[in-house]
Protein backbone atom coordinates (compact mmCIF):
# COMPACT_ATOMS: atom_id res chain seq x y z
CA UNK A 1 0.00 0.00 0.00
CA UNK A 2 2.71 2.35 -1.01
CA UNK A 3 0.22 4.82 -2.30
CA UNK A 4 -1.76 5.10 0.90
CA UNK A 5 1.47 5.51 2.85
CA UNK A 6 2.56 8.49 0.85
CA UNK A 7 -0.84 10.07 1.31
CA UNK A 8 -0.63 9.73 5.06
CA UNK A 9 2.78 11.31 4.86
CA UNK A 10 1.37 14.24 2.96
CA UNK A 11 -1.34 14.71 5.53
CA UNK A 12 1.27 14.86 8.25
CA UNK A 13 3.24 17.44 6.31
CA UNK A 14 0.15 19.55 6.10
CA UNK A 15 -0.23 19.41 9.83
CA UNK A 16 3.31 20.51 10.63
CA UNK A 17 3.35 23.97 12.04
CA UNK A 18 5.02 26.31 9.62
CA UNK A 19 6.67 28.45 12.27
CA UNK A 20 8.00 25.39 14.06
CA UNK A 21 9.45 24.17 10.76
CA UNK A 22 11.17 27.47 10.19
CA UNK A 23 12.63 27.39 13.68
CA UNK A 24 13.73 23.77 13.30
CA UNK A 25 15.51 24.79 10.10
CA UNK A 26 17.23 27.53 12.07
CA UNK A 27 18.45 24.97 14.60
CA UNK A 28 19.84 22.77 11.87
CA UNK A 29 21.70 25.77 10.48
CA UNK A 30 23.23 26.47 13.89
CA UNK A 31 24.05 22.87 14.65
CA UNK A 32 26.07 22.48 11.48
CA UNK A 33 28.80 24.50 13.13
CA UNK A 34 27.97 24.18 16.82
CA UNK A 35 27.41 20.47 17.18
CA UNK A 36 29.85 20.31 20.09
CA UNK A 37 28.65 23.45 21.83
CA UNK A 38 26.91 22.47 25.07
CA UNK A 39 25.05 25.78 25.31
CA UNK A 40 23.60 25.38 21.85
CA UNK A 41 22.58 21.80 22.62
CA UNK A 42 20.96 22.86 25.88
CA UNK A 43 19.07 25.66 24.15
CA UNK A 44 17.88 23.25 21.48
CA UNK A 45 16.69 20.81 24.16
CA UNK A 46 14.70 23.62 25.81
CA UNK A 47 13.15 24.61 22.50
CA UNK A 48 12.13 21.03 21.77
CA UNK A 49 10.64 20.54 25.20
CA UNK A 50 8.67 23.78 25.08
CA UNK A 51 6.00 22.55 22.67
CA UNK A 52 4.77 19.43 20.97
CA UNK A 53 4.86 21.21 17.62
CA UNK A 54 8.54 21.93 18.13
CA UNK A 55 9.32 18.33 18.90
CA UNK A 56 7.39 17.10 15.85
CA UNK A 57 9.14 19.56 13.57
CA UNK A 58 12.46 18.53 15.06
CA UNK A 59 11.82 14.84 14.46
CA UNK A 60 11.12 15.68 10.83
CA UNK A 61 14.16 17.91 10.62
CA UNK A 62 16.43 15.11 11.71
CA UNK A 63 15.17 12.94 8.89
CA UNK A 64 16.65 15.48 6.50
CA UNK A 65 20.13 14.97 7.87
CA UNK A 66 19.59 11.22 7.91
CA UNK A 67 18.70 11.27 4.24
CA UNK A 68 21.81 13.20 3.31
CA UNK A 69 23.91 11.00 5.55
CA UNK A 70 23.20 8.13 3.19
CA UNK A 71 25.07 9.76 0.35
CA UNK A 72 28.85 9.74 -0.01
CA UNK A 73 30.24 13.05 -1.19
CA UNK A 74 32.28 11.59 -4.00
CA UNK A 75 29.10 10.38 -5.70
CA UNK A 76 26.58 12.85 -4.33
CA UNK A 77 28.28 16.03 -5.43
CA UNK A 78 28.57 15.28 -9.15
CA UNK A 79 25.16 13.60 -9.33
CA UNK A 80 23.12 16.08 -7.27
CA UNK A 81 25.04 18.96 -8.76
CA UNK A 82 23.49 18.01 -12.07
CA UNK A 83 21.06 20.42 -13.68
CA UNK A 84 19.40 21.10 -16.96
CA UNK A 85 22.15 23.53 -17.82
CA UNK A 86 25.35 21.70 -18.61
CA UNK A 87 27.47 24.76 -17.85
CA UNK A 88 26.31 24.61 -14.25
CA UNK A 89 27.16 20.97 -14.12
CA UNK A 90 30.65 21.74 -15.35
CA UNK A 91 31.02 24.49 -12.79
CA UNK A 92 30.10 22.12 -10.01
CA UNK A 93 32.44 19.45 -11.29
CA UNK A 94 35.24 22.00 -11.19
CA UNK A 95 34.19 22.94 -7.69
CA UNK A 96 34.31 19.34 -6.59
CA UNK A 97 37.83 19.02 -7.94
CA UNK A 98 38.87 22.03 -5.89
CA UNK A 99 37.76 20.47 -2.67
CA UNK A 100 40.71 18.94 -1.03
CA UNK A 101 39.63 18.42 2.51
CA UNK A 102 37.85 15.42 3.84
CA UNK A 103 34.17 15.42 4.68
CA UNK A 104 33.55 15.50 8.38
CA UNK A 105 30.26 13.74 8.50
CA UNK A 106 29.81 10.56 6.66
CA UNK A 107 27.75 7.96 5.21
CA UNK A 108 25.56 5.14 6.20
CA UNK A 109 23.55 2.89 3.97
CA UNK A 110 20.15 1.70 4.96
CA UNK A 111 20.45 -1.67 3.28
CA UNK A 112 21.80 -4.57 5.18
CA UNK A 113 24.17 -5.58 2.44
CA UNK A 114 26.97 -5.09 4.93
CA UNK A 115 28.36 -8.02 6.74
CA UNK A 116 28.11 -7.17 10.38
CA UNK A 117 31.00 -8.23 12.45
CA UNK A 118 31.67 -7.94 16.14
CA UNK A 119 34.59 -9.69 17.76
CA UNK A 120 37.10 -9.36 20.57
CA UNK A 121 40.77 -10.06 20.16
CA UNK A 122 43.61 -10.09 22.65
CA UNK A 123 47.24 -11.07 22.89
CA UNK A 124 49.18 -12.18 25.94
CA UNK A 125 52.43 -10.56 26.99
CA UNK A 126 55.09 -11.51 24.48
CA UNK A 127 52.54 -12.67 21.92
CA UNK A 128 51.84 -11.06 18.58
CA UNK A 129 48.97 -11.87 16.30
CA UNK A 130 47.95 -11.11 12.70
CA UNK A 131 44.32 -10.72 11.72
CA UNK A 132 42.58 -10.21 8.41
CA UNK A 133 39.23 -8.47 8.74
CA UNK A 134 36.43 -9.06 6.29
CA UNK A 135 36.86 -5.69 4.61
CA UNK A 136 40.40 -6.53 3.59
CA UNK A 137 42.01 -4.65 6.49
CA UNK A 138 45.05 -6.30 8.05
CA UNK A 139 45.68 -5.94 11.78
CA UNK A 140 48.83 -6.78 13.65
CA UNK A 141 48.34 -6.92 17.40
CA UNK A 142 51.43 -6.30 19.46
CA UNK A 143 52.14 -7.77 22.89
CA UNK A 144 49.54 -7.45 25.65
CA UNK A 145 46.89 -5.89 23.47
CA UNK A 146 43.11 -6.02 23.67
CA UNK A 147 40.73 -4.64 21.10
CA UNK A 148 37.31 -5.29 19.71
CA UNK A 149 36.12 -4.96 16.18
CA UNK A 150 32.66 -3.71 15.37
CA UNK A 151 31.68 -3.49 11.74
CA UNK A 152 28.15 -2.52 10.85
CA UNK A 153 26.24 -0.67 8.19
CA UNK A 154 27.44 2.70 9.41
CA UNK A 155 31.09 2.33 10.19
CA UNK A 156 34.09 0.16 10.80
CA UNK A 157 35.11 0.65 14.40
CA UNK A 158 38.05 -0.74 16.31
CA UNK A 159 38.18 -0.08 20.03
CA UNK A 160 41.68 -0.36 21.38
CA UNK A 161 41.46 -1.12 25.09
CA UNK A 162 45.17 -1.58 25.67
CA UNK A 163 48.38 -2.26 23.84
CA UNK A 164 49.34 -1.47 20.29
CA UNK A 165 48.05 -2.29 16.84
CA UNK A 166 49.33 -1.84 13.31
CA UNK A 167 46.49 -1.23 10.91
CA UNK A 168 46.68 -1.56 7.17
CA UNK A 169 43.41 -0.62 5.54
CA UNK A 170 44.88 -1.44 2.16
CA UNK A 171 42.35 -1.02 -0.62
CA UNK A 172 41.06 -4.38 -1.61
CA UNK A 173 39.69 -4.02 -5.16
CA UNK A 174 37.07 -6.68 -4.46
CA UNK A 175 35.72 -4.57 -1.64
CA UNK A 176 35.07 -1.24 -3.28
CA UNK A 177 32.03 -0.61 -1.10
CA UNK A 178 34.19 -0.51 1.99
CA UNK A 179 35.73 2.76 0.99
CA UNK A 180 32.33 4.31 1.72
CA UNK A 181 32.27 3.22 5.34
CA UNK A 182 34.49 5.28 7.63
CA UNK A 183 37.16 3.43 9.55
CA UNK A 184 37.64 4.52 13.17
CA UNK A 185 39.96 3.53 15.96
CA UNK A 186 38.67 4.49 19.37
CA UNK A 187 40.71 4.76 22.54
CA UNK A 188 39.82 6.28 25.86
CA UNK A 189 41.61 9.43 24.74
CA UNK A 190 39.64 9.94 21.55
CA UNK A 191 39.03 8.79 18.03
CA UNK A 192 41.29 8.31 15.07
CA UNK A 193 39.85 8.22 11.63
CA UNK A 194 41.78 6.39 8.93
CA UNK A 195 41.93 8.47 5.81
CA UNK A 196 44.68 6.36 4.37
CA UNK A 197 46.18 3.05 4.76
CA UNK A 198 48.93 2.14 7.23
CA UNK A 199 49.34 3.37 10.78
CA UNK A 200 50.13 2.28 14.32
CA UNK A 201 48.04 3.14 17.35
CA UNK A 202 49.47 2.58 20.79
CA UNK A 203 47.97 3.15 24.21
CA UNK A 204 50.21 4.17 27.03
CA UNK A 205 48.43 5.12 30.27
CA UNK A 206 46.63 8.41 29.54
CA UNK A 207 48.17 8.88 26.13
CA UNK A 208 47.42 7.48 22.72
CA UNK A 209 50.23 7.60 20.20
CA UNK A 210 49.63 7.45 16.46
CA UNK A 211 52.30 6.82 13.86
CA UNK A 212 51.36 7.11 10.20
CA UNK A 213 53.34 5.26 7.54
CA UNK A 214 51.01 5.58 4.55
CA UNK A 215 48.09 7.84 3.77
CA UNK A 216 46.77 9.98 6.60
CA UNK A 217 44.61 9.84 9.71
CA UNK A 218 42.57 12.41 11.59
CA UNK A 219 42.69 12.57 15.38
CA UNK A 220 39.80 13.80 17.51
CA UNK A 221 40.50 13.93 21.26
CA UNK A 222 37.54 12.88 23.38
CA UNK A 223 37.13 16.13 25.31
CA UNK A 224 38.45 18.71 22.88
CA UNK A 225 36.94 20.13 19.74
CA UNK A 226 40.23 20.18 17.89
CA UNK A 227 40.99 17.84 15.07
CA UNK A 228 44.39 17.16 13.73
CA UNK A 229 45.30 15.42 10.52
CA UNK A 230 48.50 13.37 10.64
CA UNK A 231 50.14 12.76 7.30
CA UNK A 232 52.34 9.85 6.29
CA UNK A 233 55.76 10.19 7.88
CA UNK A 234 54.39 11.90 10.99
CA UNK A 235 53.48 10.80 14.47
CA UNK A 236 51.88 12.44 17.46
CA UNK A 237 50.51 11.69 20.88
CA UNK A 238 47.25 12.92 22.29
CA UNK A 239 45.36 12.88 25.55
CA UNK A 240 41.64 13.23 25.99
CA UNK A 241 42.15 16.99 26.25
CA UNK A 242 44.92 17.91 23.85
CA UNK A 243 46.84 16.98 20.74
CA UNK A 244 50.59 17.43 20.39
CA UNK A 245 52.08 18.87 17.27
CA UNK A 246 53.07 16.21 14.73
CA UNK A 247 56.70 15.08 14.71
CA UNK A 248 58.58 12.95 12.21
CA UNK A 249 57.64 9.32 12.58
CA UNK A 250 60.07 6.81 14.07
CA UNK A 251 61.19 4.85 10.99
CA UNK A 252 61.38 1.71 13.13
CA UNK A 253 58.12 2.28 14.98
CA UNK A 254 56.38 -0.59 13.20
CA UNK A 255 59.27 -3.03 13.20
CA UNK A 256 57.73 -4.94 16.08
CA UNK A 257 55.28 -6.27 13.55
CA UNK A 258 58.28 -8.07 12.02
CA UNK A 259 59.38 -9.25 15.45
CA UNK A 260 62.16 -6.69 15.84
CA UNK A 261 63.03 -3.98 18.30
CA UNK A 262 65.37 -1.65 16.47
CA UNK A 263 67.38 0.78 18.59
CA UNK A 264 69.55 3.59 17.32
CA UNK A 265 71.46 5.22 20.14
CA UNK A 266 68.45 4.56 22.33
CA UNK A 267 68.79 5.34 26.07
CA UNK A 268 69.02 2.01 27.91
CA UNK A 269 66.16 2.93 30.24
CA UNK A 270 63.84 3.41 27.30
CA UNK A 271 65.11 0.23 25.68
CA UNK A 272 64.41 -1.82 28.80
CA UNK A 273 60.99 -0.21 29.16
CA UNK A 274 60.21 -1.33 25.59
CA UNK A 275 61.63 -4.79 26.09
CA UNK A 276 59.61 -5.20 29.30
CA UNK A 277 56.41 -4.95 27.28
CA UNK A 278 57.24 -8.26 25.67
CA UNK A 279 58.05 -10.15 28.88
CA UNK A 280 55.76 -11.36 31.62
CA UNK A 281 56.86 -10.33 35.10
CA UNK A 282 59.16 -7.54 36.17
CA UNK A 283 62.10 -6.15 34.26
CA UNK A 284 63.88 -3.35 36.11
CA UNK A 285 66.70 -1.08 35.15
CA UNK A 286 69.03 0.51 37.74
CA UNK A 287 68.64 4.32 37.47
CA UNK A 288 72.43 4.63 37.39
CA UNK A 289 72.59 3.09 33.91
CA UNK A 290 69.44 4.36 32.20
CA UNK A 291 71.39 6.86 30.11
CA UNK A 292 73.73 4.36 28.52
CA UNK A 293 73.12 4.17 24.76
CA UNK A 294 72.28 1.04 22.85
CA UNK A 295 72.01 0.27 19.14
CA UNK A 296 71.01 -2.85 17.25
CA UNK A 297 68.14 -4.97 15.99
CA UNK A 298 66.81 -7.29 18.69
CA UNK A 299 64.53 -10.32 18.33
CA UNK A 300 61.37 -9.81 20.35
CA UNK A 301 60.52 -13.49 20.34
CA UNK A 302 63.40 -14.29 22.64
CA UNK A 303 63.89 -11.54 25.15
CA UNK A 304 65.97 -13.78 27.46
CA UNK A 305 68.52 -14.05 24.70
CA UNK A 306 68.48 -10.28 24.21
CA UNK A 307 69.10 -9.74 27.92
CA UNK A 308 71.86 -12.31 27.99
CA UNK A 309 73.65 -10.54 25.14
CA UNK A 310 73.64 -7.09 26.77
CA UNK A 311 76.75 -7.51 28.97
CA UNK A 312 78.78 -8.23 25.84
CA UNK A 313 78.31 -4.66 24.58
CA UNK A 314 77.47 -2.61 27.69
CA UNK A 315 78.89 -2.38 31.20
CA UNK A 316 75.86 -4.03 32.78
CA UNK A 317 74.89 -7.27 34.43
CA UNK A 318 71.61 -9.13 34.37
CA UNK A 319 70.36 -10.41 37.71
CA UNK A 320 67.61 -13.05 37.66
CA UNK A 321 65.82 -13.20 41.04
CA UNK A 322 63.31 -15.53 39.36
CA UNK A 323 62.47 -15.97 35.70
CA UNK A 324 59.82 -13.28 36.18
CA UNK A 325 61.86 -10.83 38.19
CA UNK A 326 64.91 -9.56 36.41
CA UNK A 327 67.06 -6.54 37.18
CA UNK A 328 69.66 -4.82 35.09
CA UNK A 329 72.43 -3.25 37.17
CA UNK A 330 75.81 -1.64 36.61
CA UNK A 331 78.54 -4.23 36.10
CA UNK B 1 -22.72 7.45 -1.31
CA UNK B 2 -19.42 7.91 0.51
CA UNK B 3 -16.90 10.42 -0.73
CA UNK B 4 -14.52 7.72 -1.91
CA UNK B 5 -17.28 6.08 -3.94
CA UNK B 6 -17.94 9.41 -5.49
CA UNK B 7 -14.24 9.86 -6.25
CA UNK B 8 -14.07 6.47 -7.89
CA UNK B 9 -17.08 7.22 -10.01
CA UNK B 10 -15.80 10.60 -11.11
CA UNK B 11 -12.38 9.17 -11.84
CA UNK B 12 -13.95 6.43 -13.93
CA UNK B 13 -15.79 9.03 -15.96
CA UNK B 14 -12.61 11.07 -16.39
CA UNK B 15 -10.77 7.99 -17.53
CA UNK B 16 -13.32 7.04 -20.14
CA UNK B 17 -13.59 10.55 -21.55
CA UNK B 18 -10.04 11.85 -21.33
CA UNK B 19 -7.56 8.98 -21.07
CA UNK B 20 -6.80 8.81 -24.77
CA UNK B 21 -6.46 12.58 -24.96
CA UNK B 22 -4.13 12.61 -21.93
CA UNK B 23 -1.87 9.94 -23.43
CA UNK B 24 -1.65 12.07 -26.58
CA UNK B 25 -0.75 15.17 -24.55
CA UNK B 26 1.90 13.26 -22.57
CA UNK B 27 3.33 11.70 -25.70
CA UNK B 28 3.76 15.19 -27.13
CA UNK B 29 5.56 16.29 -23.93
CA UNK B 30 7.69 13.19 -23.51
CA UNK B 31 8.24 12.07 -27.08
CA UNK B 32 7.68 8.46 -26.14
CA UNK B 33 4.45 6.49 -26.21
CA UNK B 34 5.63 4.02 -23.62
CA UNK B 35 6.49 6.69 -21.03
CA UNK B 36 3.29 8.52 -21.91
CA UNK B 37 1.16 5.46 -21.17
CA UNK B 38 2.95 4.95 -17.85
CA UNK B 39 2.54 8.54 -16.74
CA UNK B 40 -1.10 8.61 -17.80
CA UNK B 41 -1.65 5.63 -15.53
CA UNK B 42 0.16 7.40 -12.68
CA UNK B 43 -1.90 10.51 -13.30
CA UNK B 44 -5.16 8.65 -12.80
CA UNK B 45 -3.83 6.97 -9.66
CA UNK B 46 -3.07 10.43 -8.27
CA UNK B 47 -6.43 11.77 -9.39
CA UNK B 48 -8.24 8.94 -7.64
CA UNK B 49 -6.78 10.01 -4.31
CA UNK B 50 -6.86 13.75 -4.78
CA UNK B 51 -9.04 16.05 -2.72
CA UNK B 52 -10.71 17.66 -5.68
CA UNK B 53 -12.66 14.46 -6.22
CA UNK B 54 -13.77 14.04 -2.63
CA UNK B 55 -16.95 16.07 -3.31
CA UNK B 56 -19.88 15.19 -5.47
CA UNK B 57 -19.53 18.32 -7.56
CA UNK B 58 -18.38 17.50 -11.09
CA UNK B 59 -15.07 19.05 -12.15
CA UNK B 60 -15.41 22.32 -14.02
CA UNK B 61 -12.32 21.95 -16.17
CA UNK B 62 -11.46 18.27 -16.26
CA UNK B 63 -8.63 18.58 -18.81
CA UNK B 64 -7.00 21.50 -17.02
CA UNK B 65 -7.13 19.47 -13.83
CA UNK B 66 -5.58 16.43 -15.51
CA UNK B 67 -2.85 18.58 -17.05
CA UNK B 68 -1.98 20.05 -13.66
CA UNK B 69 -1.56 16.62 -12.13
CA UNK B 70 0.19 15.16 -15.17
CA UNK B 71 2.44 18.21 -15.51
CA UNK B 72 3.88 17.61 -12.06
CA UNK B 73 4.57 14.02 -13.01
CA UNK B 74 6.24 15.13 -16.24
CA UNK B 75 8.63 17.48 -14.48
CA UNK B 76 9.32 14.75 -11.96
CA UNK B 77 10.03 12.39 -14.82
CA UNK B 78 12.54 14.76 -16.41
CA UNK B 79 14.20 15.42 -13.09
CA UNK B 80 14.63 11.72 -12.48
CA UNK B 81 15.96 11.16 -15.96
CA UNK B 82 18.47 13.98 -15.65
CA UNK B 83 19.61 12.63 -12.28
CA UNK B 84 19.98 9.14 -13.70
CA UNK B 85 22.02 10.53 -16.57
CA UNK B 86 24.35 12.35 -14.15
CA UNK B 87 24.54 9.19 -12.04
CA UNK B 88 25.64 7.07 -15.00
CA UNK B 89 28.20 9.68 -16.01
CA UNK B 90 29.59 9.76 -12.49
CA UNK B 91 29.79 5.99 -12.24
CA UNK B 92 31.51 5.81 -15.61
CA UNK B 93 34.13 8.30 -14.41
CA UNK B 94 34.99 6.27 -11.29
CA UNK B 95 38.06 4.07 -11.30
CA UNK B 96 36.82 0.47 -11.73
CA UNK B 97 37.90 -0.59 -8.26
CA UNK B 98 35.80 2.19 -6.71
CA UNK B 99 32.55 1.32 -8.44
CA UNK B 100 30.04 0.20 -5.81
CA UNK B 101 28.35 -3.17 -6.09
CA UNK B 102 24.97 -3.31 -7.90
CA UNK B 103 23.25 -3.70 -4.53
CA UNK B 104 24.79 -0.52 -3.19
CA UNK B 105 24.19 1.28 -6.47
CA UNK B 106 20.48 0.58 -6.23
CA UNK B 107 20.18 1.91 -2.70
CA UNK B 108 22.37 4.91 -3.44
CA UNK B 109 20.37 5.86 -6.49
CA UNK B 110 17.18 5.61 -4.46
CA UNK B 111 18.63 7.94 -1.81
CA UNK B 112 19.80 10.33 -4.49
CA UNK B 113 16.31 10.47 -5.98
CA UNK B 114 14.78 11.22 -2.61
CA UNK B 115 17.26 13.96 -1.86
CA UNK B 116 16.98 15.41 -5.35
CA UNK B 117 13.22 15.60 -4.94
CA UNK B 118 13.63 17.48 -1.65
CA UNK B 119 15.93 20.00 -3.31
CA UNK B 120 13.68 20.46 -6.33
CA UNK B 121 12.97 24.08 -7.11
CA UNK B 122 15.69 25.61 -4.96
CA UNK B 123 17.76 28.31 -6.64
CA UNK B 124 21.03 26.89 -8.01
CA UNK B 125 23.19 28.81 -5.52
CA UNK B 126 21.06 27.73 -2.58
CA UNK B 127 21.30 24.15 -3.74
CA UNK B 128 25.02 24.43 -4.23
CA UNK B 129 25.66 25.92 -0.80
CA UNK B 130 23.47 23.30 0.81
CA UNK B 131 25.20 20.41 -0.95
CA UNK B 132 28.62 21.73 0.03
CA UNK B 133 27.54 21.80 3.65
CA UNK B 134 25.67 18.52 3.69
CA UNK B 135 27.85 16.33 1.51
CA UNK B 136 31.30 17.83 1.81
CA UNK B 137 30.96 18.98 5.40
CA UNK B 138 32.13 22.49 4.45
CA UNK B 139 31.95 25.18 7.11
CA UNK B 140 29.91 28.25 6.29
CA UNK B 141 33.10 30.28 5.99
CA UNK B 142 34.44 27.82 3.42
CA UNK B 143 31.20 27.90 1.46
CA UNK B 144 31.17 31.68 1.55
CA UNK B 145 34.68 31.78 0.17
CA UNK B 146 34.01 29.25 -2.56
CA UNK B 147 30.83 30.89 -3.76
CA UNK B 148 32.04 34.43 -3.24
CA UNK B 149 29.18 35.38 -0.92
CA UNK B 150 28.94 36.41 2.73
CA UNK B 151 28.59 33.97 5.61
CA UNK B 152 25.26 35.59 6.41
CA UNK B 153 24.02 34.77 2.94
CA UNK B 154 25.24 31.20 3.30
CA UNK B 155 23.24 30.87 6.51
CA UNK B 156 20.18 32.31 4.84
CA UNK B 157 20.55 29.82 1.98
CA UNK B 158 20.97 26.98 4.44
CA UNK B 159 17.84 27.97 6.36
CA UNK B 160 15.84 28.19 3.15
CA UNK B 161 17.02 24.78 1.95
CA UNK B 162 16.47 23.14 5.33
CA UNK B 163 12.99 24.56 5.55
CA UNK B 164 12.02 23.17 2.18
CA UNK B 165 13.62 19.80 2.95
CA UNK B 166 11.77 19.51 6.25
CA UNK B 167 8.48 20.26 4.50
CA UNK B 168 9.16 17.72 1.77
CA UNK B 169 10.62 14.91 3.84
CA UNK B 170 8.21 12.05 4.13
Amino acid sequence: MHHADSLNGMDQTDKLDRTAVREAAGWLVRLHEERQNPQTLAALARWRASSEEHERAWQRAQLVNDKFGLIPAQLGMPVLGHASSSSRRRAIKALVLLMTFVPASYVAYRHSAWREWTADYATRTGERRSLSLNDGTELELNTDTALDVKFDAVQRLIRLHRGEVLIDTGADPRRADESFRPFWVQTRQGRIRALGTRFVVRRDHDITRVQVYDGAVEVQPANAGARQVIQAGQQLSFSAEAVQLPRPVDPHGADWARGLLVAQQMPLGEFIHELARYRPGLLRCDPAIVDLRISGAFQLDNTDQVLAALPATLPVQVVYRTRFWVSLTAA
Amino acid sequence: MTSSDSARQQCGALYVEHHRWLVGWLRYKLGCLHDAADLAQDTFVRVLSSRELQTEEPLQEPRAFLVTVAGRLVSNHFRRRSLEQAWLETLAALPPQQVPSPEVQTSLLQSLHEVDAMLDGLAPRVRQAFLLAQLEGCTYAQIAERLGISVRTVKRYMAEAYEQCIMLTL
